[in-house]
């Protein structure tokens, strides 16, 4: 009696769990994105006949392949100069003895803490043609053209700088991870430390840097902040600005939307093919069964030395200066900052809590006021709405996207075929590239006629947050996915059999025992989407509804608004203010992630011990005080 | 007990249980050894509910279990890795059956702390996690946690293979008197001979998921049923067919088809012969002093045979040597061959 009511009781979780991933997968992941590939062969001729291959043709007669040629002109490149810096950042840190290696190391992961929207303007803040820098570079190189921070090279030197934590993440274990004693038998028969680079730490590093060059092709290819803030025609800036556009302004510009969004899909579908096919042949794997750490090798020739200590520290200034500015300038006044000269004696917390209104002074030599317009981070309206709106919709689309995959998991790790099947569905939204996703909830949802949403317009009003929650969520999936799983596997199943054996049941297993070890991984992929999203421009951006608009979104408008009605210094300095909020923030959870999240419970009872020996000392002190 | 009736355990198409049939008696120290792959762990996890068998039936104290859950069993387990609960502490991972049984604040600590003091546990170790435990803390934490429900049987599947070799004699001996102070009727998986015989009082030897022979550690070694159990435990020489010939010719009466053994400890180097011994003259081609025994290889018959002898404090033998080697034919152990 009792095993039949367990058996109905899983019976119905596991339908209605059923029920729920095929909505997910069906209503969120494959139609939409079907529509927008059918409505690429949906337009018509001038008479209204059918005309399947009318955008193709246009793609093929038309500029539209510049769009295309540009985003892989761009990933190319991006794979050599993001290479040659990564791995100069980890070799640096890592494996080569400079001195100072450890400030280096926080230097080169400063983009971890600030990138996207945020990264892009504090280097523009530094280098566009009245940027801080520029004068020093104009002197520096007298040839060099002041307005050289735009287009294709500036977009090149932004991502190459930005694209480096992967390397910094990745490269760097990989490197961390090699038997020491590899790179002694190597020396030991004769090899100099660049002979035991080459011929065996690289190649053991191969696998990892395939995987890394893949992901930085791709990253290139769909990449949205750096072109449309530095004036590249790339392919998504163009996705967007056609899916705003209407077919009275030009040929049907949402079928060619559709189609870039395809051919996007396409090449990451290939890459990502050609990624998972390499990756199957596995890593080196040491057969050491005494690993020894890798020790840092001292570089004897005196010339190769310094040169490679001064590079280190050229990278260092390149990522450091634009954090540093930008801290310093959302200190100081307006006038410092419209001037782009240091203030030392005139410090404020204007950028962050000022009220004042801006004035500007018109062409006509008149003073006006933009009301509304006020300078500090969280004093502006504007500012404070996309604050709130980015934190709640990473929020609640970062925590959905863990409950979904923990609960996933749970079902994976117990049901190979159906599991199986239940991984790739959530795996799906990594073979489409993010704006094609968006775009095909914008057009898709844009509508009363889609049934399973209950007949309503999704990209209406309001219902965009929901649309923009669901759009994080999916993809979303697959990164928390891999992450969460592979902590979901590295649980000792006699842990589950033992809880069993002593009583408890599956939910209970589940809550007091699996969930409590995979914790730290869930809040680790929760924090990190959290703080991806917090910042995320690219899928906002492509929603464009003023309903949605996102803290990305509004620090890109600030760019803008410095350019309106005179020089708005407001927007300036609020724009570097807030790069330092986003910095807080990100800091704040990487901290909170792999500082105190990743403690053991060995580890938090002693630091329980200690508070309680610190508050022990404190209160007998205190006694001791007020002892006569 | 625990009687095992006909079971059989079928992974898909693979059987991995051959109509096993065990009786545990109660009190016993009962073992299950093999090598890996022979189905006793198998068979431990159809005793204890993890596995349901094909067919058959599993018995305690003669009520039919086989379709019971798992935690209705009241079997405790000690699992191979100790399987404590990485989150918790010591206290909270011996609590947790309690906790379920919903027994009251009060009662757990007083059992959790009782069974603490007899697992040798102090207070201090309880509030730590058990990472920050030894080895051999943490297998007393894994023990308490099995026991404090106070189940009738406890099943220890391998539990002391993760460790050190010092480590596991250590423990090996504080189990033994363990399980003699709790007087709970324990069965115990493992591949180590050694272990099965120190600690058991019945060993089940189990090879391709059938069990070759149940017998005391006495009877499996000096009277071995089967030709694998006989290899398997202990080490032994096979007397191959010139050295059967030439006791057959001294009237042994040995079946030359048959395959004939003799352990390592039961030839003598250079002893005088008794009646039933058969002797012959042997060179010694290799001798590893290991202190407290020495053990040669010495070759006779065109084969090579190893001998084990206390270390008497006597000059060892060297490469080289003649030696006068016998042995007694009523220890020679003969089997039939397998037909193909």
């Amino acid at each position: 009696m009792l095993n039949e009511k367990r058996f109905d009781a899983t019976f119905i979780f596991r339908v209605i769990g059923i029920v729920f991933f095929a909505y997910l997968f069906f209503g969120f992941m494959l139609v939409p994105c079907w529509n927008t590939l059918t409505s690429i062969f949906k337009e018509k001729t001038a008479s209204g006949d059918p005309d399947p291959f009318a955008v193709i043709r246009f793609f093929l007669a038309g500029n539209m392949k510049n769009y295309v040629w540009n985003s892989l002109k761009l990933a190319i490149i991006l794979v050599i100069t993001v290479n040659v810096v990564g791995i100069s950042l980890v070799l640096l840190t890592e494996y080569f003895d400079i001195k100072g290696a450890k400030i280096l190391r926080l230097g080169y992961m400063t983009t971890m803490i600030y990138s996207g929207v945020a990264l892009v303007t504090g280097y523009m803040f530094l280098y566009a043609n009245d940027g801080i820098l520029t004068p020093l570079l104009t002197n520096a190189f007298p040839g060099l053209d002041k307005t050289w921070f735009s287009g294709f090279g500036a977009v090149v030197f932004t991502m190459t700088f930005a694209c480096t934590s992967n390397h910094m993440l990745f490269l760097r274990n990989a490197i961390r991870s090699i038997d020491y004693n590899t790179v002694e038998a190597a020396r030991n028969m004769g090899a100099n430390p660049f002979k035991v680079l080459w011929k065996v730490v690289l190649p053991t590093l191969i696998p990892t840097l395939f995987s890394l060059t893949v992901m930085t092709f791709i990253t290139g290819l769909c990449a949205m902040s750096s072109p449309t803030l530095l004036g590249y025609d790339a392919i998504n800036p163009e996705i967007v600005r056609l899916a705003g556009s209407s077919a009275a302004d030009e040929s049907f510009p949402q079928a060619r939307a559709a189609l870039l969004s395809i051919i996007l899909a396409i090449f990451t579908i290939i890459l990502l093919t050609v990624l998972t096919a390499y990756e199957r042949k596995g890593h080196y794997l040491s057969v050491s069964k005494t690993k020894a750490k890798l020790q840092k090798q001292k570089i004897d020739n005196p010339v190769a030395n310094v040169i490679a200590h001064i590079y280190a520290y050229v990278l260092f200034l390149i990522y450091m200066t634009p954090v540093v500015m930008i801290i310093i300038f959302s200190f100081q006044s307006y006038s410092a900052i419209r001037m782009r000269k240091l203030d030392i004696s005139n410090w404020t917390l204007l950028n962050y809590f000022g009220q004042a209104d801006y004035e500007y002074m018109t062409a006509r030599g008149e003073y006006k006021t933009r009301v509304g317009s006020i300078s500090g981070v969280f004093s502006n309206e504007d500012t404070l709405g996309g604050i709130k709106t980015s934190f709640l919709l990473s929020a609640v689309a970062a925590a959905l996207a863990c409950v979904i995959v923990v609960v996933a998991c749970n079902y994976i790790s117990k049901h190979k075929k159906t599991g199986t099947i239940l991984e790739y569905s959530l795996l799906f939204p990594w073979l489409l590239p993010t704006i094609l996703i968006c775009y095909s909830f914008r057009i898709y949802f844009n509508s009363e006629s889609v049934w399973y949403v209950g007949n309503q317009n999704l990209y209406y009003a309001d219902n965009v947050r929901l649309l923009i929650i669901m759009a994080y969520v999916v993809t979303k999936l697959p990164f928390s996915l891999r992450m969460i799983k592979a902590s979901f596997y590295s649980i000792d199943s006699e842990l589950e059999d033992a809880a069993k054996n002593l009583g408890s049941s599956s939910l209970r297993t589940f809550l007091k025992v699996k969930l409590p070890i995979i914790l730290p991984s869930v809040l680790a992929v929760f924090a990190l989407n959290f703080n991806a999203l917090f910042t995320e421009y690219d899928m906002s951006a492509t929603f464009a509804s003023k309903y949605g608009t996102t803290y990305a979104m509004v620090i890109q408008a600030m760019t803008r608004e410095e350019g309106l009605y005179g020089y708005n210094i407001n927007a300036s300095g609020r724009r570097c203010a807030s790069t330092v909020f986003i910095m807080i923030v990100s800091g704040v959870i990487l901290w909170l992630v792999y500082g105190v999240g990743a403690r053991d419970l060995s580890e938090r009872l002693e630091a329980r011990k200690k508070r309680k020996a610190f508050f022990a000392k404190l209160f007998g002190k205190k006694q001791l005080k007020s002892e006569p | 007990m625990i009687k095992l009736n006909d079971i059989v355990v079928k992974f898909g198409d693979f059987t991995a249980l051959h109509d096993i049939n065990v009786n545990v008696k109660e009190g016993e120290f009962f073992t299950f050894l093999g090598p890996s792959g022979c189905g006793k762990t198998t068979t431990l996890r159809t005793i204890t509910g993890f596995i349901q068998p094909a067919s058959g039936t599993v018995f305690m104290n003669g009520k039919d279990i086989t379709r019971v859950p798992i935690e209705k069993r009241d079997i405790g387990v000690v699992f191979q890795s100790y399987a404590l609960f990485p989150t918790m502490t010591v206290y909270d991972n011996i609590a947790f059956g309690l906790k379920i049984k919903k027994l009251n604040k009060q009662e757990i600590d007083q059992k959790v702390r009782d069974i603490a003091r007899k697992v040798d546990l102090s207070d201090e170790q309880l509030a730590k996690a058990v990472s920050q435990l030894s080895g051999g803390q943490q297998q007393r934490v894994a023990i308490a946690r099995a026991l404090v429900t106070s189940p009738k049987i406890i099943c220890l599947d391998e539990p002391l293979s993760n460790l050190d070799a010092k480590l596991r004699v250590q423990l090996r001996n504080e189990l033994k008197k363990m399980q003699k102070d709790f007087g709970i009727t324990s069965i115990y998986v493992t591949h180590d001979q050694e272990e099965a015989l120190t600690l058991s009082d019945r060993i089940a030897v189990f090879n391709k998921g059938y069990i070759e022979q149940i017998g005391t550690p006495n009877e499996i070694y000096n009277h071995s049923a089967t030709e694998f159990v006989c290899n398997f435990i202990g080490d032994i020489n096979r007397l191959e067919d010139n050295i059967v010939a030439a006791m057959n010719e001294k009237g042994a009466g040995l079946d030359p088809a048959w395959h004939h053994y003799i352990r390592l400890e039961r030839l003598h180097v250079n002893k005088k012969d008794d009646a039933d011994h058969f002797s012959f003259d042997a060179q010694v081609v290799a001798s590893e002093y290991y202190g407290l025994y020495i053990k040669y290889t010495i070759a006779a018959f065109g084969q090579t045979l190893r001998v084990i002898e206390k270390n008497d404090g006597s000059t060892p033998f060297t490469q080289g040597d003649t030696v006068k080697v016998s042995f007694s034919t009523s220890n020679i152990m003969s089997y039939a061959p397998k037909e193909a």
